[in-house]
């Protein structure tokens, strides 16, 4: 039954979304994409595409996948499965948090957190510009543009998306 | 600049639902506008504070942060109402574009445009690296987790479930020896 296994890997996914959406691209794309087959990387990077650019949290780029995979049921299981453990989390954590505000280990936690949330979001990044792992130097192009314009500007990242849509229709 | 909490389930769920709904290009601006500037609900401090704990946590930031507040003012159901008002919208949008965009997708030109998109989107991703790097980027010994994740897990297509306990373990160890 797909949509169990899909809300399963999601959910556990969910738990490892440290640093949010993200972190956890590289997986997703590994395991529905390479692993599982269940879609292929032109319809991945569709969804993502499509999530990007409408309103809303990057989150429901899960929720695009889950639609390609099993249609509105798959939309609804992978949303659920991606918040709802996290959610839980967040629910009981709140609290625990604020009482452990001064202790140590909250420091250190969080300076060990920052290099691996990184590491994952530029593999994300890159999995996304790198179909089948062969360089495409006019997807590198627009990446280093929207990633320059983002590092060194504060306007809106619709507009780079928007900018990659024009030299995708031209370039690609 | 006082501060004043929702007053019913129904002002919280409409503040999550604007939210949602108008977060073109990013959430979190836009929480910081309803939630500090607008409806004055929490302090700018206060914001932050949330804003850390919920990069800390896993699962999609803004969410867990309806989760937390709505927790703080009405108990689980201030969770549930602002979950589902944050979400609402910005759902069914994203199944309506992906539903029209089903009968564009064949043609070429159209496809053209989305892969562009995807590129920018994922340059976007590095963007974001970038600037979470900056306050680690002196620190070797960090650099050297960020290049060993993106081996294993960008190049080496390694699962992350394999990757994130060693990684962790390290980085714990690092960051506790002050290392990192």
């Amino acid at each position: 039954m797909i949509l169990v296994e899909l809300g399963l890997f999601f959910s556990l996914l969910s738990l490892l979304s440290v640093g949010g959406m993200p972190s956890v691209i590289p997986e997703m794309h590994r395991y529905v994409v390479e692993q599982r087959a269940w879609i292929s990387h032109d319809d991945f990077i569709e969804m993502f595409a499509l999530g990007q650019a409408a309103p809303g949290p990057n989150v429901l780029i899960s929720s695009l996948i889950g639609w390609k995979i099993a249609g509105v049921p798959g939309a609804f299981v992978t949303l659920a499965a991606m918040c709802g453990p996290a959610a839980v989390i967040s629910y009981y954590v709140a609290g625990v948090w604020e009482r452990m505000k001064d202790r140590p280990w909250r420091a250190i936690a969080q300076r060990a957190m920052a290099p691996m949330v990184v590491g994952l979001i530029l593999s994300g990044g890159f999995v996304l510009a790198t179909p089948g792992n062969s360089p495409d130097w006019r997807l590198w192009l627009i990446a280093a543009m929207s990633a320059t314009g983002m590092v060194a500007t504060k306007l809106n990242p619709l507009w780079f998306l928007a900018a990659g849509g024009i030299l995708g229709a031209i370039l690609l | 600049m006082p501060v004043t909490p929702p007053s019913s389930l129904r002002e919280l769920f409409l503040g999550f639902l604007s939210i949602g709904a108008r977060s073109f290009g990013g959430v979190m601006p836009w929480a910081h506008r309803v939630l500090v500037e607008e409806r004055r609900w929490i302090s700018e401090e206060d914001f932050t504070s949330v804003v850390g704990l919920c990069q800390f946590l896993p699962g999609p930031n803004v969410g867990n942060a309806s989760i937390v507040l709505g927790r703080r003012w009405f108990g689980l159901k201030g969770s549930i109402v602002a979950f589902l008002g944050f979400f609402g919208l910005p759902f069914v949008w994203v199944l309506a574009l992906a539903a029209l965009y089903a009968d564009f997708a064949a043609d070429p030109m159209v496809k053209r445009v989305v892969v562009g998109v995807a590129a920018a989107g994922a340059g976007l991703f590095i963007g974001t690296a970038i600037k979470l790097a900056k306050p680690i980027a002196r620190k070797p010994a960090a650099l050297a987790i960020v290049a060993g994740c993106f081996i294993a897990v960008g190049l080496g297509r390694v699962s992350m479930l394999l990757v994130i306990p060693v990684a962790a373990a390290i980085s714990y160890f690092l960051s506790y020896k002050k290392i990192i």
